[in-house]
């Protein structure tokens, strides 16, 4: 069986140009809605975060869910009203509120009315994320420029070691991956309120790494069969390609999303997104180079090619 | 084979040397996984002038006071340390309710110059001493690991010290001479060159105050007694030629047996007192102690889950290399983690998710290599050339996929922050060792399999099923 990609490359060309399409029209109208595209989380326009458990050893504590008019009683009577308020776990015996960035006695203050309000709970489960507004800046702006610079350094890389238009395409086929990520986290925020953290920065990063991973793998095979048949027909060279690495890319991709798998239903509260960020990264960055890298690619050196042959063989010379 | 034994020993003796570090280092564990407050703290510039930024003096001078607050915390393995231009990272461990902590390292620190109490000389000797005791056993625990033991033995020597502490204070009396009057403290050599002294400037009202007190203190033997946050810090004694007008001028000098770092260390404390820059807390990062061991054991589940299902997937489709190779994998989680504790790395929980999606680079290689192999076989190779030329084949690619990889990783190492940092720091380790699993560890199996059991030889069908001879023609049926 051998799959003939290049010939149904506008078939790809417009899925995965609809996707980019309604990822962008999301985070515009989630911009339009939020102020940002993607719900940003405290890490990136600062605020505190405070989780607490109750303390369930204390009998009777724990009978019944923690009453969230209680809880925005207290924010009311302390000026947080404009906090957001969420309850986790099993029983609903885990509190998570979030507010402004507060200071450590605002904080230990908010703490303690809580304490009296909704029961006593255990020290040892709490977690406090408090970020300053400038830190969340400058985490955004370091974020950021390092998503530039490892574009840039790889844009570098795969022009020495290939071709300019080989890492262009590549760059190609990873803003897509990106792009998409994003545009299903930005729906994620509007729907069911996921904030981005810094892990999300992080794992864009790392979509980048394994996508370009994978184009790098079809890309070198296409090279390998250029150099092994420099006259052959260019789509017919990437249809082998891509046919003799699919193995190949079908078993990393899931030897890759079997651990992630696991800590998207066993790992931590924190870990879910960042697993499931790159769950989705992971997906289409096998599906960028499977169908988008390697079609682009034929196209263009298809263009060249048919531009060159026009110039340098004129019909008297057959 | 001379080259694949050599190749075996050296494999067995790094796996030796691996589960030895192992064994002796323990895993540094984050914060987040142990439990813990992080606070970052920002050093601002003065009210008086917000335009000059503190510099990186300035910066040590207030890391050295919050060490010392820090200090009187009584929490075991605490670090502080610069990070940036003006930041300083403190990390308390254990600590799930760090509101006091904030306002105890928030407040600026307060130096005092006071004069001790007449007919106090007594007491002084035998006070400052149990003081100093005192504070060289906090230090001496403060080092330790923290366990119970060592917790209870710092909470005890803490008590005993704010008894001290107060009975030191109650020695002397206040004279009104504050850090606000101090302009400079800084270190410089002593006439004779050998030993380094402390010289202190005064502003006018500071240098008055300063030639009173002197004055008072000259060759009666009692001290001046130099107290930053109602801690001594040093009690220097004033010559008996200072009797007449005291030490006049607003500059003094404090010998003593001062080397190069003592000599700064008095320095930067007097200053710290004297320089109060505000401070302010921009971060902080507390997870409390069972949150952490529960993200610790989730973590391991998940990794063992994804770990265990990738090892039978590696068997179940590709056989025989799958089995060397998921050899090869455990190798590599033992040369990864070996170099986690060799680095230093501090695991957290992003860098537990680095570790694991290293793994996934780690199959990547293989997978690259017995597709590979798999194709010559199908092209009619033997098993043994197919085995060669399918890894020589593979390199580039996985030269090529992994290089790209880490220049992600770098990119966030060079640019990210300390979550981040964490995660980039063990993938990138992690790429580097599968790198080299993949040509050394894997190879060097497969061909000694391949070479050294003929029976293997003659079935390559234990590496490549459904081959049948038709595709065994000579002519490669992909080209």
């Amino acid at each position: 069986m051998k799959l003939s990609i290049t010939s149904k490359r506008n078939l790809w060309w417009a899925i995965s140009g609809t996707a980019i399409v309604a990822s962008i029209a999301m985070m515009v109208f989630s911009f339009v809605s939020l102020n940002a595209p993607i719900r940003p989380g405290i890490d990136f326009i600062g605020g505190t975060r405070i989780q607490i458990a109750r303390d369930c050893t204390v009998a009777g504590n724990c009978d019944e869910a923690i009453d969230t008019a209680q809880v925005r009683e207290v924010l009311d009577s302390q000026g947080l009203g404009n906090s957001s308020i969420q309850l986790l776990g099993d029983n609903q015996q885990i509190l998570s509120v979030r507010t402004e960035n507060l200071d450590g006695d605002r904080r230990g203050q908010l703490l303690s009315s809580l304490g009296t309000a909704i029961g006593k709970f255990d020290d040892k489960t709490v977690q406090i994320d408090s970020v300053g507004p400038t830190i969340g800046e400058e985490l955004f702006v370091s974020g950021i420029l390092a998503l530039l610079v490892a574009f840039f350094g790889i844009i570098v890389y795969l022009s020495i070691r290939f071709q300019f238009d080989y890492a262009l395409f590549a760059i190609a086929a990873l803003f897509h991956d990106v792009v998409i990520t994003a545009g299903v986290f930005s729906l994620l925020g509007l729907v069911i309120g996921l904030e981005a953290d810094s892990l999300f920065l992080v794992s864009l990063l790392t979509i980048i790494g394994f996508s370009v991973n994978d184009t790098v793998v079809i890309y070198d095979r296409i090279r390998e069969n250029i150099t092994a048949n420099p006259e052959g027909e260019i789509n017919e060279i990437v249809d082998n390609a891509v046919n003799q690495t699919l193995g190949r890319s079908i078993n990393t991709t899931l030897t890759t999303l079997l651990p992630l798998i696991g800590i998207f239903l066993f790992g931590g509260q924190t870990l879910k997104f960042f697993a499931l960020a790159l769950i989705v990264g992971f997906i289409l960055g096998a599906y960028s180079s499977i169908f988008i890298a390697s079609t682009l690619l034929a196209w263009w050196r298809n263009r060249k090619s048919n531009n060159s042959v026009a110039v340098s063989a004129p019909p008297a010379s057959e | 084979m001379q080259k694949q034994r050599a190749y075996i020993i050296l494999i067995l003796a790094l796996v030796a040397a691996a589960i030895a570090i192992l064994t002796t280092i323990p895993p540094q564990l984050g914060l987040d996984l142990r439990g813990g407050a992080q606070l970052t703290i920002q050093v601002n510039p003065t009210k008086e002038r917000p335009d000059v930024k503190p510099t990186s003096e300035d910066v040590e001078a207030v890391q050295r006071v919050l060490e010392n607050r820090i200090n009187e915390f009584g929490v075991s393995e605490t670090t502080v340390q610069t990070i940036g231009e003006d930041k300083i990272l403190i990390q308390l461990p254990g600590e799930s309710q760090p509101e006091e902590a904030e306002r105890r390292l928030k407040g600026t620190a307060k130096l005092e110059f006071k004069e001790q109490k007449q007919g106090s000389e007594g007491d002084f000797i035998a006070e400052s001493q149990v003081n100093r005791q005192l504070k060289a056993q906090r230090i001496f625990y403060s080092q330790q690991e923290s366990n119970p033991e060592n917790q209870a033995k710092l909470a005890e020597i803490n008590e005993s010290l704010v008894k001290s502490n107060k009975a030191v204070a109650e020695l002397f009396e206040s004279v009104g001479l504050t850090g606000t009057n101090l302009t400079d403290a800084r270190p410089q050599p002593d006439a004779t060159g050998n030993r380094w002294e402390v010289a202190i400037n005064f502003d006018d009202a500071g240098g008055k105050k300063f030639a009173e007190l002197t004055k008072n203190l000259a060759g009666t033997g009692r001290s001046i007694g130099i107290f930053l946050d109602d801690d001594l810090i040093s009690s220097p004694v004033v010559g008996p030629e200072f009797a007449d007008t005291g030490i006049a001028g607003g500059r003094a000098v404090i010998t003593g047996n001062f080397d190069l770092e003592g000599a700064k260390d008095l320095g930067i404390q007097i200053k710290g007192g004297s320089l109060p820059f505000p401070v302010a807390v921009v971060e902080n990062r507390t997870v409390g102690a069972t949150l952490g061991q529960d993200s610790i054991r989730r973590s391991i589940i998940a990794a063992s889950v994804g770990l265990v299902l990738v090892l039978i997937f590696m068997v179940a489709y590709y056989r025989l290399p799958g089995l060397i190779a998921d050899g090869a994998l455990i190798v590599y989680a033992l040369l990864t983690m070996a170099c986690y504790a060799l680095v230093g790395v501090t695991l957290t929980l992003p860098g537990i998710a680095g570790f694991i999606l290293s793994i996934g680079m780690a199959v990547d290689a293989n997978v690259l290599i017995f597709e590979r192999t798999r194709e010559e076989l199908r092209g009619g190779k033997t098993l043994y050339r197919s085995v060669e030329s399918g890894f020589f084949r593979a390199f580039s690619s996985i030269l090529d996929s992994n290089v790209t990889t880490a220049i992600a990783c770098v990119a966030l190492l060079w640019l990210g922050s300390g979550l981040v940092k964490g995660f980039a720091v063990t993938l990138l380790i992690g790429v580097v060792v599968s790198m080299f699993t993949a040509v050394t560890c894997s190879r060097t199996l497969m061909l000694l399999v391949v070479l050294s059991l003929p029976k293997v030889r003659q079935k390559p069908e234990l590496f490549c099923p459904n081959l049948n001879v038709g595709e065994r023609s000579p002519i490669s049926s992909n080209q």
